[in-house]
């Protein structure tokens, strides 16, 4: 009987057990693959974020395309870098992830051996151009540009920001206090403030418990709370977007419309998203990869799950993607290197 | 729409399957409810949303329900919010009386589920603004108060419980600081596993389930299993078989701790573990045989299960109210209306009838489906207990090795955490460091030092922000001296009795 037991209660558990742990790789696909999984670890551990839902749309799409099965993985930055450090170079694991790849590890965030030199850029596929700054309903200023004004119209005041060390808001805020610095001078830009936070939701209750003024948000995720029969307590409006052109059916105005420069040239900041590979990955995986990409991207199934979170295709083949990234990198990182350090923001 | 077509039959399937797989997740040791729902969560792109969502809110309420059954059997919480399951739930098992023990916490379930379903339907718009003006201070406060529960269960001294609780808030901050990303209490080498530190599943096996394993093989299996359990046979036994009466007299107990576990719910960024928790050490407070508690007093099970399930329908409330989510598994869950383009917000309830109609339903057949299938079910899984330990043990180990390297989808430095703990466990309790508080530590420590970091941001480094924040930090306060007082006057009136006990004894020796 006892006997029994135990086998009755092992077998599931073992079943279980190596279903978890998954076995990656496999005998090849139809394709000319020499793997018939992929995992495709992120850059973000949350399943709200912009990079689980382009994700989603990249592996169920190319994934058909390929004929293999893509699963995307959360697992975040650091264990998403340490999977494709580790990974081998069949495909079997790429990482999926968005600007802050490189920007993170500018910030220190991330250990220097992740920097971009180390992989193989895969395919850039995706934009989100939402990316935007908000404030309470009630605030004094309906744009960046308004809130630097009122800034240095109230000496005593400050602005604080709930941003994420090391993030794209960082960047963007470091953007807007440089701009700042230039326009209005140090003492003014030394009142702009920063409030660590991690995810969106954070940021929103942040802004609601009156703890920051201006939080780091998209359009997709906060228009919710810009609506009119929104209570008070919660209502916010958007300040600006930082994407280079305006989002269709928003009256939101880019940095660049709201004349914010850094080193005389407007600022713009569009979310990409790209994969990223080992660096001596197969060849014949990147090509194939690459193709069925480009492929896939033009199908509407492709074009409109992206539309349903206001994400734009973005396609650039990975003969280009490096230097794209690159010329987009040397740009950003010289906004990093001017800016001031996160702790000496901090309030 | 009607509530017939809400109630179509693939709704029910696909909640009855929801809450079977979160049944057998919440049941072993490394996977939990938010692992369920995060594997299942791309196959509900393919669906209709609601159904989708029937899915996922199954696997949630099957998934915290689950945590119970190892908790009882093994003394292994499947889930980290059944912890404080374990303090009576495991002794009633060790009793023989693992059926009645297992039922009780399945009742207590039901009514928790069932209270913070109610909640939700009628109250969640009014309550969001509860969720609001609760802020890190309030929040740094209710995790304090949660911590009381050192001063309720500290076995021997009280010093030990606040040292091991602190020494689990500690280890918890291994691992990169968010604020400013830089390593922290981390080795040099160590630098690539430890980055987000130790991950809670495998600490929670090394420590209640490898370290149980070494302290019983010290002692010796054989000698084990001569003392083996035998289950009580409920046909023979009254005390062994589970009647509704046992609830008699324990309707506050079971109100009071659903509605904590439910308001705990709605404070996004508490945790659920504290829940279980909280309700635990009030009713040890407001019982009238504080004794009895952690030596298996169904009310204790009572406790801990009623506020567990209580959870879930108190984290939607935030989620469907304001887009928040309560709980790191209603986070998971939001992320299916993200896929499908549905922003929830503060006007999803009114934009979408349908949809918060449909929610509200699958959540109350989940909680009946998993009432019936454990109800029904339980008796066999209660046979666990019976088994040789020699068999048992060697079983709980693969389990706890294979949970560990699942938890994170294959990393092996998961698995040497729970060895790692699994060792320092038996370490502390040989030198007599009190693992479920400094597991307790180690589960709240995290959101402890965001909830003080995020007052002191806010506050301009003020500490004495916690005590002039409001009325709200006040009450707080005030639930947090008393808790503490009662706390430590039980521990002295139950020393005092022990003393008593053995100057009889040893006066009785003495003629």
């Amino acid at each position: 009987m006892h006997r029994k037991l135990a086998a009755l209660t092992t077998v599931p558990i073992l079943a279980v057990g190596i279903a978890g742990c998954g076995s990656l790789g496999g005998s090849g696909s139809e394709n000319g693959l020499d793997v018939n999984r992929v995992r495709v670890v992120l850059g973000s551990s949350s399943t709200t974020a912009d990079t689980y839902q382009n994700s989603h749309a990249f592996t169920t799409h190319v994934g058909e395309e390929l004929g293999v099965n893509m699963k995307a993985d959360a697992i975040g930055a650091n264990r998403a870098f340490q999977a494709l450090d580790s990974a081998k170079t069949d495909g079997s694991t790429v990482m999926f992830f968005h600007d802050m790849a490189y920007l993170s590890v500018k910030y220190g965030a991330q250990p220097e051996k992740f920097a971009l030199d180390n992989w193989k850029v895969g395919p850039v596929v995706s934009t989100n151009p939402g990316a935007a700054f908000l404030a309470a309903d009630e605030a004094p200023y309906d744009t960046m540009a308004e809130a630097a004004q009122w800034l240095k119209d109230n000496p005593g005041e400050n602005l604080t920001f709930a941003v994420e060390a090391g993030g794209t808001s960082e960047l963007s805020l470091d953007a807007f206090y440089l701009w700042v610095e230039d326009e209005y001078g140090a003492e003014v830009a030394e009142r702009i403030k920063v409030f660590a936070t991690g995810s969106d939701e954070e940021k929103n209750q942040a802004l609601w418990a009156g703890n920051v003024d201006i939080i780091y948000g998209s359009i997709g995720g906060n228009e919710q709370y810009t609506k009119d029969d929104v209570e008070d307590k919660v209502r916010e409006k958007f300040l600006g977007i930082t994407a280079s052109e305006p989002v269709e059916g928003y009256d939101i105005p880019t940095f660049k419309e709201q004349g914010i420069e850094v080193d005389g040239q407007p600022f713009t900041f569009n979310k990409e998203f790209f994969l990223l590979m080992p660096k001596d990955v197969e060849k014949n995986f990147r090509q194939t990869l690459d193709s069925a990409t480009a492929k896939a991207i033009e199908t509407d199934g492709y074009i409109d799950e992206l539309a349903k979170n206001k994400f734009i295709p973005n396609y650039v083949p990975i003969k280009d993607s490096k230097d794209y990234i690159e010329k987009k990198r040397k740009r950003l990182e010289s906004i990093i290197d001017q800016a001031p350090e996160f702790s000496d923001l901090a309030s | 729409m009607d509530v017939l077509a809400l109630l179509s039959p693939m709704t029910f399937l696909l909640v009855t399957f929801g809450v079977l797989v979160g049944i057998v997740f919440g049941s072993i040791p490394g996977l939990t409810a938010t692992m369920a729902v995060a594997v299942f969560l791309p196959l509900t792109f393919a669906m209709d949303l609601s159904e989708g969502l029937a899915l996922l809110i199954g696997l949630y309420v099957g998934g915290i329900s689950g945590g119970m059954v190892p908790a009882a059997l093994l003394k292994l919480p499947g889930t980290p919010s059944s912890v404080a399951t374990t303090f009576d739930a495991y002794p009633m098992a060790q009793q023989g009386f693992a059926e009645k023990a297992l039922k009780i916490g399945i009742v207590a379930s039901l009514i928790g589920g069932v209270i913070s379903l109610l909640v939700l339907y009628f109250f969640a718009p009014v309550l969001s603004g509860v969720a609001i003006e609760f802020g890190p201070v309030e929040k740094f406060l209710i995790i304090l108060f949660a911590l009381t529960i050192i001063a309720s269960i500290s076995e021997k001294s009280l010093l030990i419980g606040i040292f091991s609780a602190l020494l689990g808030v500690f280890l918890s901050l291994v691992g990169v600081f968010p604020m400013n990303n830089e390593l922290r209490l981390t080795p040099g080498f160590l630098e690539d596993q430890l980055y987000d530190g130790f991950s809670l599943l495998p600490v929670l096996i090394g420590l209640f389930g490898i370290a149980e394993i070494l302290r019983n093989s010290e002692l010796g299996l054989k000698d084990a299993a001569g003392k083996k359990v035998k289950l009580a046979k409920s046909k023979g036994s009254d005390e062994a078989k589970f009647k509704f009466s046992v609830f008699k007299g324990q309707g506050v107990n079971t109100v009071r701790s659903s509605f904590i576990g439910t308001f705990l719910g709605i404070l996004p960024g508490v945790g659920g573990s504290a829940a279980s928790l909280m309700s635990y050490t009030q009713t040890k407070n407001f019982s009238k045989k504080p004794d009895k508690l952690g030596k298996g007093a169904p009310e204790g099970v009572i406790a801990s299960e009623a506020s567990n399930n209580g959870l879930t329908g108190g984290a939607l409330v935030p989620l469907l109210s304001l887009g928040i989510p309560g709980d790191s598994t209603t986070a998971v869950l939001l992320g299916a209306f993200v896929l499908q383009g549905i922003h929830v917000g503060p006007l999803f309830i009114t934009d979408n009838p349908d949809l918060w109609s449909g929610i509200i339903i699958a959540l109350l057949i989940a909680n009946v489906v998993m009432f019936l299938m454990m109800f029904t079910s339980i008796r066999y899984f209660a046979r666990v207990v019976e088994i040789p330990k020699y068999v048992l043990y060697p079983i709980i180990l693969v389990m706890c090795v294979l949970g560990s390297y699942a938890i994170n989808n294959g990393v092996m430095f998961d698995v040497w955490t729970a060895l790692i703990f699994g060792v320092l466990g038996f370490i502390f309790m040989k030198i007599g460091i009190q693992i479920t508080t400094f597991l307790i530590g180690f589960i709240l420590g995290p959101s402890l030092e965001s909830n003080f970091l995020d007052s002191m941001q806010a506050s301009s480094g003020d500490m004495l922000v916690f005590f002039t924040k409001g009325p709200i930090s006040w009450v707080i306060w005030a639930l947090i001296i008393g808790s503490v007082v009662f706390g430590v006057r039980s521990n002295r009136r139950k020393k005092k009795a022990e003393a008593a006990e053995t100057a009889e004894a040893a006066s009785a020796g003495a003629n």
